[in-house]
């Protein structure tokens, strides 16, 4: 979507400042019906950052298959399993937190270093000379049907089967 | 730049979701957490889609097929986890050791 420069500009930093909570409080709340919903409050930033990015058809896919179907999954899970014992943590188990949690930021520290040093423009320029050529009239989500049944003909069935298979499987698994 | 933010955004969610996969002690959050992961990766591909390849859209099928395999991924984990659970009325996830016994 083009919209104008500021508007975009406000838009996607709040939308980052809402994913950072939301992504902060899925890992840190300590209720897990809570942590549920921030994950559906991320998941639908999210598919309003791809809508800013001028992808339709997946803002739509997520919205519907993430929030509409794997995030009401969860919360059916989270409802069917009424845990409450959440004590007795060992001392191990908080040395290990101290650890994942140095090794993770050292992860995100080293990659938000590498980003600003790659040269994106380069890549950009040798990738936008070739694009002029086929220049057409065809919309995204047209050009992403015709992607899926001639160039992603074979994966796109591979993947009907896997998800065939794969909710067969856990249809007989939870009903025993 | 703006899609250096957004890619700030998905290595932190990335970070932040790794961080939990390894400290929940409940699975249903391990899930959670795993489908932040896979969230983050979904960012990235539309990102460089809409940056560099946007006559083609190749990073967006791409996406697509993984919102896929993480609906088939949350549905089996959920059964395991409900498997489990009716087994051993508890989803902790240092308890699940019934391979071991």
């Amino acid at each position: 979507m083009d919209l104008l420069g500021p508007i975009h500009d406000i838009l996607v930093i709040f939308l980052g400042s809402v994913l950072i909570l939301g992504g902060l409080g899925v890992v840190l709340l300590t209720n897990l019906i809570y942590s549920a919903f921030s994950l559906g409050c991320v998941l639908f930033c999210i598919s309003l950052f791809y809508i800013s990015s001028n992808s339709y058809f997946v803002a739509a896919a997520q919205l519907l298959i993430y929030v509409g179907a794997i995030n009401v999954l969860i919360i059916f899970a989270v409802m069917f399993i009424n845990h409450s014992e959440y004590s007795n943590d060992s001392h191990l188990w908080i040395i290990g937190d101290g650890v994942t949690s140095v090794v993770c930021t050292s992860i995100f520290f080293s990659l938000i270093t590498t980003i600003p040093d790659t040269s994106w423009y380069g890549i950009i320029w040798t990738t936008r000379s070739n694009q002029i050529i086929e220049q057409d009239l065809i919309s995204n989500v047209q050009q992403i049907g015709i992607h899926l049944s001639t160039n992603f003909y074979l994966p796109f069935e591979l993947i009907s089967i896997i998800l065939l298979i794969s909710l067969i499987g856990a249809i007989t698994m939870a009903r025993q | 730049m703006m899609f250096e933010y957004v890619l700030i955004l998905s290595v932190y969610l990335f970070s932040i979701g790794i961080y939990g996969l390894i400290t929940s002690r409940n699975m249903v959050r391990a899930l959670m957490c795993l489908d932040l992961i896979l969230n983050s990766v979904n960012i990235n591909l539309v990102t460089f889609s809409d940056l560099f390849d946007s006559r083609q859209l190749k990073g967006d099928i791409f996406s697509i097929f993984v919102i896929a395999i993480a609906a088939a991924e949350a549905a089996i984990g959920l059964a395991i986890v409900s498997s489990i659970y009716r087994n051993r009325k508890s989803t902790r996830i240092n308890q699940s050791n019934l391979l071991n016994n």
